[in-house]
């Protein structure tokens, strides 16, 4: 077996809140290999989200640690670049402008800055609307610009938020199509949480099924449905049916849990 | 994608209209009160005696060496405002504790009366453009930093997240995205620190200069010239209204409009 390019270690995170420790995420260990696309799925609050951010490194864990090619992440980095839920898009800049942040940052020359940021834009379909404002955007183009912006940067990681949460079914389903083809096309090892349990089965190879407080790793499924995949694929359809079960059987024992307690 | 249409000239400044309309009423209302006879003439001047005393003014070179030295005050004492406190404010957002802590005192400064720094900077300074721009600094910092501060406190922090993410940090951060996503905002606090100096910088000019908008004021007054006083007084209106809807406002306007905070017209 190749060695694992994301590798979660006993990864746990508390919150200090008000009264108690909330636990986020606790013990929660998981390996992800070159080029894999693995779905994260599960409730709102069980710390998928949290999840993410530990990989990005934009918060700290509090117990465990994760690896990139063997080696500890020590804060953010632009080999693990996020896709947020509402794209977090610069308003000030146009969309040429956006795509070109993180090239800037790293200092790319601007001949071949302006030849990458090109090319993105052209994958993501949005040639016509390079000088565009953000404000001016669908929210599906909003994301189309924001997978340009992650993917410009040749991230060793892509790691997707729940990036179509706030779209309508029509557009979520486009940048389902849109993403897979990406993912087809260029390989890149992605990590993407969201709590519709169909996009996780379109979408993934493994499907890692979370659940409630303290957030930790329930299944893990696995997913060999032929690609490109669409939600009527016998082997999606399935997919979704086996994380059903087990989120429905999460949800039975914690409430069987509640009425044991005094 | 939209465009903005173009205008003709008139439709560019037809928000001007009803701006005009109010000032001739008001000049209307003044005029009648004079022609009324509500006080007598050496107590309260009409606008036409307010505008001959600003030509003669304006004839014997008073007017426009004043306006010009004051002006240029203003700028050089506002621009050092601007920058210090840009760095007082930077440092209160970034050292949350200390700034948090550090607020009231500069809140209260911000309060205190410009004019109340006269007579220190007197002392400090002697009868010195050094003394004006003092006051003209010191009145109108505390509040650039207040207003700055909380308009560095409006960046949502997941353009900071999405930023970090993407390997921007330290004054690179500051540079690409706190400043240019807290800039609307920046502008009105600019905003707010102009009308903080240019009150500052009027006030000691009439406590003491030997040229300047406010000293001659002042001077107009010893003369006896209610014509020249409520004239000048004019003429400190005019300035304000024109530097606001000159330059902020148009600012302001244009940032807005960049991002689509601003309907389209």
């Amino acid at each position: 077996m190749t060695g694992a390019a994301l590798k979660l270690v006993m990864l746990g995170k508390q919150f200090e809140a008000k009264v108690e420790r909330l636990n986020a995420l606790r013990d929660v260990n998981l390996e992800i290999r070159e080029g894999e696309f693995v779905t994260i799925v599960g409730p709102s609050g069980c710390g998928k989200s949290t999840l993410l951010m530990l990989v990005a490194g934009l918060q700290v864990p509090t117990a465990g640690w994760v690896e990139m090619d063997g080696q500890p992440v020590h804060g953010p980095g632009a080999d693990r670049v996020v896709v947020f839920q509402d794209g977090a898009l610069f308003p000030w800049l146009d969309v040429q402008g956006n795509v070109e942040f993180g090239l800037r940052v790293a200092g790319v020359r601007r001949a071949k800055r302006a030849q990458r940021v090109r090319e993105f834009i052209k994958m993501v379909q949005l040639e016509k609307f390079a000088h565009a404002r953000v404000h001016e955007l669908s929210g599906g183009m909003k994301q189309r610009v924001a997978l340009a912006r992650a993917l410009v940067l040749r991230p060793r990681v892509l790691l997707m938020d729940e990036p179509f949460a706030a779209l309508d079914v029509h557009t979520r389903e486009e940048m389902q199509s849109v993403v897979q083809d990406l993912w087809l096309r260029s390989g890149t090892t992605t990590l993407f949480v969201t709590h519709d349990v169909r996009e996780s089965a379109v979408l993934g190879d493994r499907i890692v099924v979370m659940t409630h407080r303290p957030g930790t790793v329930s299944a893990i499924l696995e997913n060999h449905a032929p690609r490109p995949r669409t939600l009527n694929d016998p082997e999606v359809l399935d997919a979704i049916q086996r994380s059903n079960d087990i989120l429905k059987a999460e949800v039975e024992w914690s409430n069987s849990q509640a009425k044991l307690a005094p | 994608m939209m465009r903005r249409r173009e205008h003709s000239l008139a439709w560019e400044f037809r928000h001007l209209i009803p701006m005009v309309a109010i000032a001739l009423a008001a000049l209307t209302l003044w005029q009648a009160m004079v022609s009324l006879r509500v006080w007598p003439p050496y107590l309260f001047a009409g606008p036409t005696e307010a505008v001959r005393a600003l030509v003669e003014l304006w004839n014997r070179a008073l007017l426009p060496r004043a306006i010009v030295a004051t002006l240029q005050r203003l700028a050089v004492g506002f621009l050092i405002s601007l920058v210090l406190g840009a760095l007082l404010a930077f440092i209160m957002v970034r050292f949350t504790t200390f700034g948090k802590a550090l607020q009231p005192y500069i809140l209260g400064l911000q309060t205190f009366p410009s004019i109340a720094w006269v007579p220190l900077a007197l002392i400090w300074f002697g009868f010195s453009e050094t003394t004006l721009l003092f006051v003209t600094i010191i009145g109108s910092v505390f509040g650039v930093s207040i207003s700055f501060a909380d308009a560095l406190r409006t960046v949502p922090p997941v353009y900071l997240q999405a930023a970090r993410n993407m390997g921007s940090d330290g004054m690179d951060l500051i540079l690409r995205v706190t400043v240019p996503a807290a800039l609307p905002h920046l502008i009105s606090a600019a905003k707010v620190g102009w009308a903080f100096a240019w009150r500052s910088l009027i006030g000691a000019e009439i406590i003491f200069a030997s040229v300047g908008i406010g000293f001659l004021l002042n001077i107009r007054a010893t003369v006896p010239d209610i014509g020249g006083v409520m004239g000048v007084m004019l003429v400190i209106l005019v300035i304000g209204i024109v530097v606001d809807q000159l330059a902020f406002s148009k600012i302001q306007e244009w940032a807005s409009r960049r991002r689509g905070l601003l309907a389209h017209r």
